[in-house]
């Protein structure tokens, strides 16, 4: 039994919605990369509410490991943009469309 | 108490995050994440997840939050570049898309109904042996395989990132 | 020792791959190994055939079969097929003068195919396996092992006739026989099928003679009568009978010894050898009998007649042995089977020297020619004459060839070809028998026609080539003489007993085929009879039929025999005997007088009877028949299959749906920009009508 949990929930669609609009408008790819990271947070928060709404500590390892996986994510991720930033001298994802027809 | 909590730092968190997406200056957007991070932590403390708040801040506005800082630095990106260039026109269907989907999830998160259920993990429980007692005692047993995967997950990301990252002789 | 067998095939085939992969080292290296490799493995395999068949000699006649299961081949559900040959008269007769003919060949190919530079070694590698799978066609135990060998030798035609392949004509040749061939082995093959599955009915799943022929009396009269015209079909084809036979003058085409070798001596009686072996299964059709009697006989005839105007040396001879063998069809169908197995066996021996011999003589006149830098061609017979005195071996032993398939009595050609005759009179086929008769006198008359236009008279060689013309070398004379001798007595195996022999091929061949069809449709008839018992045992009733069948069978044998014994008289055959030796006399006299004597008659003949000149020259337009009744209405047909069905619909339907895809393609391919926001986006779009649709869901 959460206290306002819907209030939570809304808190976290907005957070979530916000971090996607940056996710998918910005070009500069590591504010893209932080923007993720708020969606994951959104994401996170909604899991904690969750959790603790049915009594269970499932939530609670989901955001556990979530961490875990955007830490490993930050740093393959970072060592990406360097070698964007290499080759192309730029981290502009509209620069990088290679994989296309 | 936890209602004016509550909405102080939700509105924190959501003015954080729109900073973080609007601000020109990509090392400022970096600095209202951490901000936005913060308030996320206050958040988790209210949801009573408090193992969850501390690691919060400490991976995330510590660790995370410094690696990013960091490459900017070595980046050293200022402006965003492309600025003059049109807008692409799947941009505007995306934002479109996402305030559809946005005004949706809406209707559904308030409609919700409030769950009650009944598990094992009581307040009470978590009162009277601590929260990190209560979650060591389930990592360790129940999650080992998912926690040793993760520790895997985690070697495998600090290979991979200095082997892209190093440079060819 | 007879479990030695299988080394009959393995030396040629050893033969083949020491040839076949070394060759080209080899003859550079030096030329004489190629041949020796040939020769031996050849050798080494007759040897080894004449000690079995010595062996074989010294068992009691009843005792004469020997199986031998080398290896499984095939085995798959019922179908149990082993590589497995089988030792018995009929089968050793045939491996006896296949090996034996054949490496006579093989020696003489040593000085006739000398001068072929670089491509020495394939000649001998394909006469190789051209040994190996006549002997498997011959010692198969089974109906697959031996169309295995029917394939084999088949292969090897098509590829020696397109030996020098480099001119058009002979390729187009091996095409002729092999597609002809294919046609007759299309025959073959569905007669094999409906043997196995009609035998498989009755519970015999097998192909192997020891135990399809102790059951073919279980299938009902028209089955068998359609097994036996399919198989009758390859043989048409393989033998060179009516209306297959259109590839065997063209044959011709390929080296005069492989004209001797396989398409005189031994492939071509391959249908004859399968037929004698199948005697049983055939003694059960009287109409499929009847119908191999008649195209043997047709075909004597009318190869005959066309062979009265060739000018072609090699095709007087290849329409000579499409006569001769449709003599041995005769022979066959009228149910003297070892009357027809001996004809084979002189017939291999006259033939191969006439093929040699007329080799021999185009030899010659080729160098002869070449020296004086002549375009002539080698093998008109317009242009020798007076060769006696230049080749004299050859025209001896070549005479005596002629003599032997003229049917000069003491001449092996007499023995049978008689005794084909006088069997086909003895059944009671008169018309058959005249027909014979007839096509013996013209024998008579081509042979001698050859004869006289080749080597009597003056030398018509232009230019002044005739005084280069000399004998052949020993490795072409040698054979020549092995096998004159043999040409001359080979027919004293079988000296009938009205002449006070006691026809030892007959009592030879008598466990395989017995004495012709009284006998056999006895046998088959008392079998069926006891089959039927047997079946009346286990279910009653319904065998009554049966066995009704069988004793009808055995009556209809009985009434046969009798029929045929009324007509055997001593005086008949001596009767018959004269007969047929006053038409080939009057055949010589003939040929002597428009030859010899008034050699302005042949011309004159041609211009007073020229409708009927012009059509023998051209081979009763046979060919052209065909074309316009076969080959134009397959080729359009075809024509329509490539441009209406072909081009149009498959190929339009691939292609269309292949455009399709393309366009479809090329529209949906701006989706895939390349741009990573731009998939976000469908990841949305995605998402949205994901919860738009569990919304409609929770609503209705």
């Amino acid at each position: 039994m959460v206290a306002y949990q819907n209030l939570y929930m809304a808190l976290a669609v907005v957070l979530f919605i916000i971090g996607a609009i940056g996710a998918i408008t910005r070009r500069n790819a590591i504010v893209v990369f932080m923007c993720i990271e708020i969606m994951l947070g959104a994401v996170n928060l909604l899991f904690i509410t969750f959790s603790r709404a049915n009594q269970s500590l499932d939530g609670i390892f989901m955001v556990l490991f979530v961490m875990a996986v955007a830490a490993a994510e930050a740093a393959v991720g970072l060592a990406i943009f360097i070698l964007m930033y290499r080759k192309k001298g730029t981290i502009n994802v509209e620069s990088f469309n290679l994989m296309k027809w | 108490m936890e209602l004016i909590m509550l909405l102080l730092c939700g509105g924190f968190a959501i003015v954080t995050s729109l900073m973080v997406i609007f601000a020109k200056n990509t090392i400022h957007s970096a600095l209202w994440m951490v901000a936005s991070f913060f308030f996320m932590a206050v958040l988790y403390l209210l949801l009573r997840a408090e193992f969850i708040a501390i690691l919060q801040i400490i991976v995330y506005a510590g660790a995370i939050m410094m690696f990013i800082i960091y490459a900017i630095m070595m980046l050293n990106i200022r402006q965003e570049e492309g600025e003059k260039a049109p807008v692409r026109k799947s941009k505007v269907v995306g934002v479109v898309a996402l305030l559809v989907l946005f005004l949706e999830l809406l209707v559904v998160a308030v409609n919700k109904g409030v769950l009650a259920m009944h598990g094992p993990i009581t307040d009470q429980l978590m009162q009277k042996y601590g929260q990190i007692a209560v979650l060591s005692n389930f990592l360790f047993s129940d999650y080992l395989l998912a926690f040793e995967l993760a520790s895997i997950l985690l070697t495998a990301g600090v290979v991979g990132a200095v082997v892209l990252a190093k440079q060819k002789q | 020792m007879f479990d030695k067998v299988w080394l009959i095939p393995i030396f040629p085939i050893i033969g083949v791959l020491i040839n076949g992969l070394l060759g080209r080292r080899i003859e550079e290296i030096n030329k004489d190994i190629v041949h020796w490799v040939a020769c031996v493995a050849v050798g080494l395999s007759f040897v080894l055939t004449c000690v079995l068949f010595f062996q074989m000699l010294g068992l009691p006649p009843d005792q004469r079969l020997y199986e031998f299961t080398w290896f499984d081949w095939i085995s798959g559900g019922v179908l149990h097929t082993y590589v497995a040959y089988q030792i018995d008269p009929l089968s050793m007769m045939m491996c006896m003068f296949v090996t034996g003919v054949g490496f006579l060949i093989h020696v003489y190919s040593i000085g006739y195919m000398y001068h072929e530079e670089g491509r020495y070694y394939r000649f001998f590698t394909y006469l190789n396996l051209f040994m190996f799978s006549m002997i498997n066609l011959i010692l198969a135990n089974n109906y697959l092992l031996l169309f295995l060998g029917w394939e084999g030798v088949g292969l090897c035609s098509y590829l020696l006739i397109g030996f020098w392949f480099s001119e058009e004509a002979n390729a187009i040749a091996g095409k002729k026989a092999f597609i002809t061939n294919r046609v007759g082995d299309f025959g073959f093959i569905l007669g094999l099928l409906l043997l196995y599955t009609q035998l498989g009915a009755h519970g015999v799943w097998s192909l192997q003679f020891s135990e399809v022929f102790p059951h073919v009396h279980l299938l009902s009269p028209s089955m068998a009568t359609a097994i036996c015209l399919l198989l009758f079909v390859g043989c048409t084809a393989k033998s060179a009978q009516i209306p297959l036979y259109v590839w065997l003058p063209d044959a011709m085409a390929g080296p005069t010894p492989v004209s001797a070798l396989i398409h005189a001596a031994t492939m071509v009686t391959s249908g004859v050898y399968m037929i004698a072996r199948s005697n049983i299964l055939y003694s059960l059709s009287p109409f499929a009998m009847g119908v191999v009697a008649t195209f043997g006989a047709l075909t004597a005839i009318f190869a005959a007649s066309i062979g009265l105007v060739q000018n072609d040396i090699k095709k007087v001879l290849a329409y000579s042995t499409v006569s001769q063998l449709g003599y041995m069809f005769l022979g066959l169908g009228v149910g003297a089977f070892a009357a027809g197995m001996f004809h084979v066996l002189t017939h291999a021996f006259f033939k191969a020297l006439l093929f040699l011999g007329s080799g021999s003589v185009i030899h010659a006149m080729h160098h002869g020619l070449h020296k004086v830098h002549s375009h002539a061609d080698a093998q008109d017979m317009r242009n020798m004459g007076g060769l006696k005195d230049k080749t004299p071996i050859t025209y001896v032993t070549f005479l005596i060839a002629t003599l032997a398939i003229a049917g000069i009595p003491g001449f092996s050609g007499f023995f049978s070809k008689d005794e084909i005759l006088w069997q086909t009179y003895a059944h009671g086929h008169f018309v058959l028998w005249l027909i014979g008769a007839v096509a013996a006198g013209m024998t008579a008359f081509y042979m001698f026609r050859l004869v006289f236009m080749t080597f009597f008279n003056e030398c018509r060689a232009p230019d002044g080539a005739a005084e280069h013309l000399h004998e052949s070398p020993k490795s072409m004379t040698v054979p020549l003489m092995i096998l004159a001798f043999l040409a001359a007595v080979g027919g004293y195996l079988g000296v009938p007993k009205a002449l006070g022999g006691n026809n030892r091929i007959e009592h030879f061949l008598e466990p395989v085929m017995g004495l012709g069809p009284e006998k056999l449709l006895k046998k088959a008839g008392a079998a069926m009879a006891g089959g039927a018992h047997h079946l009346a045992e286990a279910a009653h009733g319904a065998a009554e039929h049966a066995a009704a069948a069988g004793h009808a069978v055995a009556g209809h044998a009985a009434a046969m025999a009798e029929h045929a014994g009324a007509h055997h008289s001593l005086f008949a055959e001596y009767l018959l005997m004269g007969i047929s030796v006053a038409i080939a006399l009057i055949g010589i006299f003939i040929a002597y007088t428009m030859y010899i004597r008034k050699r302005e008659l042949p011309a004159k003949l041609a211009e007073s009877f020229p409708f009927l000149y012009r059509l023998l020259l051209n081979k009763w337009y046979v060919d052209e028949l065909y074309e316009l009744v076969v080959i134009k209405p397959i080729h359009g047909f075809s024509q329509l299959l490539w441009k209406g069905v072909d081009v149009a619909i498959v190929d339009g339907t691939v292609n269309g749906v292949a455009r399709v895809v393309g366009w479809f393609s090329g529209v949906i391919r701006y989706l895939q920009s390349g741009y990573v926001q731009s998939y976000a986006v469908s990841v949305v779009l995605g998402t949205v009508v994901l919860i738009i649709y569990y919304f409609i869901k929770a609503l209705s």
